[in-house]
């Protein structure tokens, strides 16, 4: 009678492929009979499933959020984020001088920014304090707006120096977000080795994606001019003029496509990379953690995802997330483990906002993996 | 049996007896004894292979975790622990009122409003219908130009217009004003603040004063009949409503901003039509034959052939197809009618805008097959 045994790896998900793609079809038909207010739910049966299949030691990981919260948070969000915005999109326009009007839907914008960080930090908190092991509870402290404005200048830096802080800014949200994360009453800690740089054996990979990209940024639309140019030369007069009409949206889509592979392909080796150097940084009560990311491997399960999401038109991004799961869990290692006899229960007080901004930008595509 | 007991204040699980007892869940701890009500108890597991369960609330972190080869002793003392519901699934009546409730959304923003867009339109405070009119005539601007020669033209239309509208008692007749455009294309619309615009093109395309006045009473309707404002409450509420819905994504802003462009004024087929009828009605009550409208009508269908779709004029964009429109328009047609200008006035219009020249075989017009 036993579907599924305990993993006896330290870190496993047990997730099956179908099991979760049924489930997501079944939500996604649902969010759509429902005009999309089936989400909270289908979100939350999506945690439920890949948390229960999150294995720890042998035991797994519990969600214990519910959609009527989600939903909350949703109605939360109506007058505090949708109610403004309607005025800036839908009223002012028509209420206020057109440049006044402008000026608003640009603030709005500017705003936006740090609000999507504090929104990003929220759904964590969120998510951290309905997740349980072993009974335990996990937790978020710090302030969201702390973490805004601190996101805020990592972005302008990273702007400022063409992406070339990007890796900092990583290691720096990473640091702030980890060290405010509690297991119980234990926090994580983000300890670097005395003299190694944070970002150690990132920068190569860095410098290889960001030239590589850049490159590729310059030299797919000539690319494409000059196949356009071989064809409107070659077979010019042999094809249908109608068809010629569309050879600028093929165009456009075609570099897009290659902008998307090249994205994915040049920036594997950085994001494996990163991955593999947070996880070695972080600490609980002494113990270690590894992770064995692969570019290779994870180039593949990172396409495999966008295939998911694109051709489902995001119905199905919750597979996405599943895939992305699995992969760091069946590559992560803990060394020297902690002393769970000595944490204590999270005495950190529960988020009850839900996710509101989190849905109002759709920052999980259905998921939200921690 | 052999369980797994946490007691929700260390992070470790510790091995202990149960005995599922038909009322209660009795858990043995050395000599201490815990005992939990089933009604109490929810499910942890999600069927992850092991049964976990948990007090419902509150929740202590207290937990109790065993194979799940034991589930039909569970199902036997507590079958609601193995229902979906159990393990947090919402039942078929949250499903059920949801889709109620989103359907109901949808049919209020989409339904109930556009059929409240007329008072609703009406009730909307001056200064809001300026500024959609500023916002559509700086679209109308950034696409046509102003035409320096047209000031005799244009009074010779508004005249017409004018004439045609105290025959019809239109209650606006005051506050309309025609205006010509120098355009690329062929085309005539009317503003939330009560202007038309024609371009010369569409003058152009004309081959009788009577073909371009059933246009102009075509748009003459809209005004009266409040079309224009409707159509923007309409798009609003859809644009409110994709809003809340969607959480934001942004169709619902795209919607709303379509709707105070250009792009966006277009009306419903019914609209349309009731224009059409009312237009016609103008022309009828000012003797003037409808044929001419008919004849447009095939003109702008033969344009729509040759242009495709997209470049389909404003007025005649929407879904009644100009063919079945001209065949209406040619049944109320009466024969014998004067022309709704003169010669001398429609050489003048013909010109505005240095437009079609009469001795000019190849203007647009002359192209198009004729009724």
């Amino acid at each position: 009678m036993t579907a599924e045994a305990a993993p006896t790896q330290t870190f496993a998900h047990s997730g099956k492929f179908f099991n979760v793609l049924g489930l997501a079809l079944k939500n996604a038909g649902l969010t759509i009979i429902t005009l999309t207010m089936y989400r909270f739910w289908a979100r939350t049966s999506m945690r439920r499933r890949l948390w229960s299949r999150t294995w720890v030691m042998g035991d797994p990981l519990e969600y214990t959020g519910s959609a009527s919260e989600l939903f909350r948070g949703f109605l939360i969000a109506l007058p505090t984020f949708f109610l403004p915005a309607i005025f800036i999109f839908y009223i002012a326009p028509l209420a206020m001088e057109g440049v006044w009007a402008a000026w608003l839907t640009f603030g709005f914008y500017v705003f936006s920014v740090p609000m999507i960080a504090a929104a990003r930090y929220w759904m964590r908190r969120y998510q951290l304090s309905r997740t349980r092991w072993r009974g335990i509870r996990l937790g978020l402290a710090g302030s969201a707006w702390g973490f805004a404005a601190a996101s805020w200048g990592w972005w302008v830096l990273q702007s400022l120096s063409l992406g070339w802080y990007t890796p900092a800014a990583r290691i720096n949200r990473a640091r702030l977000m980890w060290e405010n994360t509690r297991f119980g009453d234990q926090p994580f800690q983000f300890i670097v080795e005395h003299g190694e740089s944070p970002q150690k054996g990132m920068w190569l990979p860095f410098a290889m994606g960001w030239i590589s990209f850049a490159i590729i940024v310059v030299i797919a639309p000539v690319i494409a001019g000059v196949i356009s140019a071989y064809v409107s030369m070659t077979y010019g007069e042999s094809i249908d003029p109608e068809l010629l009409t569309y050879v600028p949206v093929f165009l456009v889509l075609g570099v897009a496509v290659i902008y998307g592979i090249g994205w994915l392909v040049c920036w594997a080796p950085y994001n494996a990379a990163a991955m593999n150097r947070i996880a070695s940084m972080l600490t609980i009560d002494g113990a270690r953690f590894k992770l064995r990311a692969k570019t290779l491997s994870l180039l593949g399960v990172t396409a495999l995802g966008w295939l998911f999401i694109i051709f489902s038109l995001g119905l199905l991004a919750p597979v996405a997330g599943f895939l992305q799961v699995r992969y760091v869990l069946n590559r992560l290692e803990l060394i020297d483990p902690p002393r769970f006899a000595e944490i204590g229960q999270s005495v950190l007080t529960d988020s009850n906002a839900g996710e509101s901004l989190g849905d109002a930008f759709d920052l999980d595509m259905g998921v939200g993996v921690i | 049996m052999q369980a797994r007991y946490a007691d929700g204040r260390a992070a470790i699980y510790t091995d202990v007896e149960i005995d599922l007892a038909p009322e209660k869940l009795v858990i043995r701890r050395g000599d201490a004894v815990i005992e939990w009500d089933y009604a109490d108890l929810a499910r942890a597991d999600d069927k992850n292979g092991l049964i976990v369960l948990k007090r419902r609330k509150p929740d202590t972190g207290e937990r109790v975790a065993f194979a799940d080869w034991y589930d039909d002793q569970l199902a036997a003392v507590a079958p609601r622990l193995m229902k979906s519901r159990a393990q947090g699934v919402e039942g078929r009546f949250t499903v059920g009122a949801l889709v109620t409730l989103a359907w109901s959304l949808a049919g209020l923003f989409l339904v109930g409003i556009p059929y409240a867009a007329d008072p609703m339109a009406r009730a909307m405070p001056e200064k809001y219908r300026t500024q959609i009119a500023d916002i559509s005539w700086s679209q109308v601007n950034a696409f046509t130009a102003h035409c320096d020669d047209a000031d005799e033209a244009t009074q010779i239309l508004n005249d017409l217009a004018f004439r045609i509208m105290e025959r019809s008692q239109v209650p606006e007749r005051e506050a309309i004003w025609i205006t010509i455009a120098d355009a690329s294309f062929p085309n005539a619309f009317a503003l939330p603040d009560n202007s038309i615009i024609v371009t010369d093109e569409l003058i152009g395309m004309a081959d009788s004063p009577d073909e371009l006045t059933g246009v102009l009473a075509h748009e003459i309707a809209h005004i009266e009949h409040n079309h224009i404002m409707k159509n923007v409450v309409r798009q609003i509420a859809a644009g409110v409503f994709f809003d809340v819905v969607f959480g934001g994504a942004g169709a619902g802003q795209a919607i709303a901003i379509a709707s105070v462009n250009l792009a966006g004024l277009r009306y419903s087929r019914g609209d349309e039509s009731d224009a059409d009828l009312r237009g016609m009605d103008y022309l009828d009550a000012a003797g003037i034959s409808t044929g001419g409208i008919a004849r447009m009508f095939d003109r702008f269908e033969d344009y729509a052939e040759a242009e495709g779709a997209g470049d389909i004029p404003t007025m005649l964009s929407t879904h009644p197809a100009s063919r079945e429109r001209a065949v209406a328009a040619r049944q109320r047609a009466r024969e014998g009618l004067a022309p709704s200008l003169t010669d001398r006035e429609w050489r003048i219009v013909q010109q505005a805008c240095g437009g079609a020249d009469l001795t000019n075989e190849d203007t647009p017009a002359n192209d198009v097959e004729q009724d």
